[in-house]
């Protein structure tokens, strides 16, 4: 149980680095050949063709690392669901030979780095890793979803591996940006090729969008085929969820536009340097979001599959509104007496305390949240200074979580501290969490009160994220009830407002002027932030779970 | 013993804020089950059955078990096979007495997806 759980994640978290991995190679071989013109007479400088390889090289060895990883988790989860691995059928899958097809294509591509690197200019190092990058993008069809349906397979797998393409060449892109910009703080050929590449990438960017919508579209229609489906099942919920990320993701990159072409009518205009690197940074925490999505996608069954387990918009829309949040909670010993039937496969019986105690564990969770975002708000008033101290709140979550996440265990249940601790995979990963939130409450109220913690501030931002992707990979919702799905509604939705809140706090830290001011964008994009942590609180203090 | 319903409320929490929720769960994925011979012809009483499932993906039946799951959860494996239509799945159900059942089953999609789910049923005696 234990071994099945972790491996059954890490399945799921390689999957989307995977898809950020296979974007990172196929990504930097475009930006090369089009922005960088490595096969013409306006190739780029050296130096900024290494860095460029250097990225292509991280992005060739994550994806030979997750892929290699991800078909022995894979065999490790079959392994531990089975009870055995029936080594030879195993192998025998279209994934495990698709998977070991990209394995060796990814090391193809680390043997091609190693080469380029010797000679970044020579172009035909450049178009024997072209002629990689086809079959790497081809091999990809025999990894979707289509792979294992029954109508139009063939017209649904080209279309998504149209699809990842496209993606792939917008955050494979972003990245390279990134790398560039990082270049160009200490090397002069970089910083000169900054504004002609945010000038270049610019209608690559727009094709691919272009590409993405075109195949998205058709693609949508097809798996998820009504209204109800669309926001009712996880499948459509998530895509949803991916199309707002992806209106994010379209105004930073129209903010960028912008910026290009302001600087080709007015080379003086220095936005190209003061805020645009700090758009693509948090563009690129959206982006990774979108990925994550897509790969947690690939795991859901199509709306299309599941008309009877699809709930109503009306349901949905219940889920989120505003009540009277539970403040008492059911005994333990009520809560015990009707676990047994509640996990019961056969005679299951609801559990009413299972679902108040859970209830209240959401909703107290929810007014800590809330209370942080309304002290955290009136911190932006300067007669409220010692509002700054709402980090604190993150300490009080974590103790309330100790106590009550885990009834059958220590302090409230029955079964030791290390002996649940390692004993049981869903509890470590608790006491995980447990401690993180306390960690963090303690670091961002000491990033946020004493000047000399600075370095700490980009702490936060970054867990919001990774917490954020993490709600988002685990949207598997337990499709037997519809009112699992229900749960997932808001699991997903504040997974995406948790990666808006990461992009937001991350460039209010980015966002500051020479002098030391944060600028005026940072403070809005802060204040976006906090109103998403504000939101999520307020979602959690009104949650009612479905009773089943 | 460990239920997620407790596992999820204190989990989504954290998980929120700086989500860490690494939740584990009963990953459920891709390939679900579209129709059964289950609704148009029930189980009788004393009589093995073939109980035919239709799966909206193909399914790779070696890497794949059906449980037969009766009162006090006791999992009792079926034999599977491949039905003619792509998707099918024959289960062999033994004879059962009065009462609800379910089948558990644990199957692996072509598109590399695994999944659990569970479908409940009755044995009533004919009237
Ligand atoms: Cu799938």
């Amino acid at each position: 149980m234990y071994m099945q759980g972790l491996a059954n994640f890490i399945d799921d978290f390689l999957g989307g680095l995977m898809l950020i991995s296979y974007a990172l190679v196929v990504g930097s071989i475009l930006w090369s050949f089009v922005i960088l013109k490595v096969t013409t007479a306006e190739v780029a400088a050296e130096s900024v063709l290494s860095r460029s390889i250097k990225v292509l090289h991280i992005g060739a060895v994550a994806l030979a690392a997750s892929v290699g990883t991800k078909l022995v988790i894979k065999g490790l989860v079959l392994a531990s669901t089975l009870g055995e691995l029936p080594l030879g059928a195993y192998a025998g899958t279209v994934q495990f030979q698709a998977g070991l097809l990209r394995f060796f294509l990814a090391l193809g591509f680390l043997w091609a780095t190693r080469k380029l690197s010797e000679s970044p200019a020579d172009p035909t190092g450049w178009k024997t890793t072209l002629w990689l990058t086809v079959p790497l993008v081809i091999s990809g069809a025999w990894l979707v979803h289509a792979v294992g349906r029954f109508e139009e397979r063939a017209l649904l797998m080209a279309t998504t591996v149209v699809h990842q393409f496209a993606a792939a060449v917008w955050f494979g892109c972003v990245a390279q940006l990134l790398a560039l910009w990082r270049a160009a703080r200490k090397d002069a050929d970089a910083l000169a090729l900054w504004p002609v590449a945010i000038g270049r990438f610019a209608n690559m960017g727009i094709a691919s969008v272009v590409l993405l919508l075109l195949t998205g579209l058709p693609l949508a229609w097809v798996y998820i085929g009504s209204w109800d489906g669309l926001f009712g099942t996880g499948y459509g919920s998530l895509v949803v969820t991916k199309v707002w990320l992806l209106l994010v993701a379209l105004g930073f990159a129209y903010l960028n536009n912008r910026a290009g072409r302001r600087w080709r009518e007015n080379p003086g205009d220095n936005t190209l340097i003061t805020k645009v690197p700090y758009y693509i940074e948090a563009e690129t925490f959206i982006l990774i979001g979108i990925l994550f999505i897509a790969a947690t996608l690939s795991s859901q069954p199509p709306s299309v599959d599941i008309p009877d387990r699809t709930a109503q918009v009306s349901e949905v829309i219940n889920m989120f509104l505003p009540r009277v949040p539970k403040i008492h909670s059911p005994s333990h010993e009520a809560l015990m007496a009707g676990e047994a039937g509640r996990v019961a496969v056969v005679d299951k019986v609801p559990s009413v305390a299972g679902q108040e105690w859970s209830d209240y564990n959401h909703n107290v969770a929810g007014l800590f949240l809330t209370g942080m975002g309304i002290f955290a708000m009136l911190s932006y008033v300067r007669r409220f200074h010692w509002a700054q101290y709402w980090p604190l709140g993150f300490i009080g979550l974590s103790i309330f979580l100790f106590f009550r996440s885990d009834a059958e265990t220590w302090p409230l249940g029955p079964i030791g501290f290390w002996e649940s601790t390692f004993g049981n995979g869903e509890v470590f990963q608790h006491r995980i969490a447990t401690l993180l939130a306390f960690v963090l409450g303690y670091m961002e109220l000491k990033a946020r009160t004493r000047p000399d913690a600075k370095k700490l501030q980009h702490i936060f931002p970054m867990l919001c994220a990774f917490g954020g992707i993490l709600l988002l990979t685990h949207a598997h919702a337990q499709f037997e009830l519809k009112s699992e799905f229900l749960i997932q509604s808001t699991h997903t939705t504040m997974g995406l407002l948790a990666v808006i809140m990461a992009s937001g706090r991350w460039l209010e830290l980015r966002l500051v002027t020479p002098d030391g001011q944060s600028a005026v964008e940072g403070r809005i994009a802060g204040f976006v932030a906090i109103l998403a942590m504000f939101i999520i609180g307020n979602f959690l203090m009104f949650y009612r779970e479905p009773l089943y | 013993m460990f239920s997620p319903k407790s596992f999820k409320a204190g989990s989504l929490a954290a998980a929120l804020t700086l989500g860490t929720v690494l939740a584990a769960g009963d990953a459920l994925a891709h390939a679900v089950v579209t129709e059964s011979s289950l609704k148009e012809h029930p189980i009788q009483v004393n009589h093995a059955t073939k109980v035919v499932l239709f799966f909206n993906s193909n399914v790779e039946l070696a890497l794949s078990k059906v449980f037969l799951v009766s009162k006090g959860d006791v999992h009792q494996p079926v034999d599977i096979a491949r039905g003619k239509k792509p998707g099918e799945v024959m289960i062999s159900v033994p004879a059962l007495t009065e009462g609800d059942y379910a089948l558990k089953y644990k199957v692996f999609a072509a598109d590399g997806h695994l999944t659990e789910d569970v479908i409940r049923f009755k044995v009533t005696a004919q009237r």
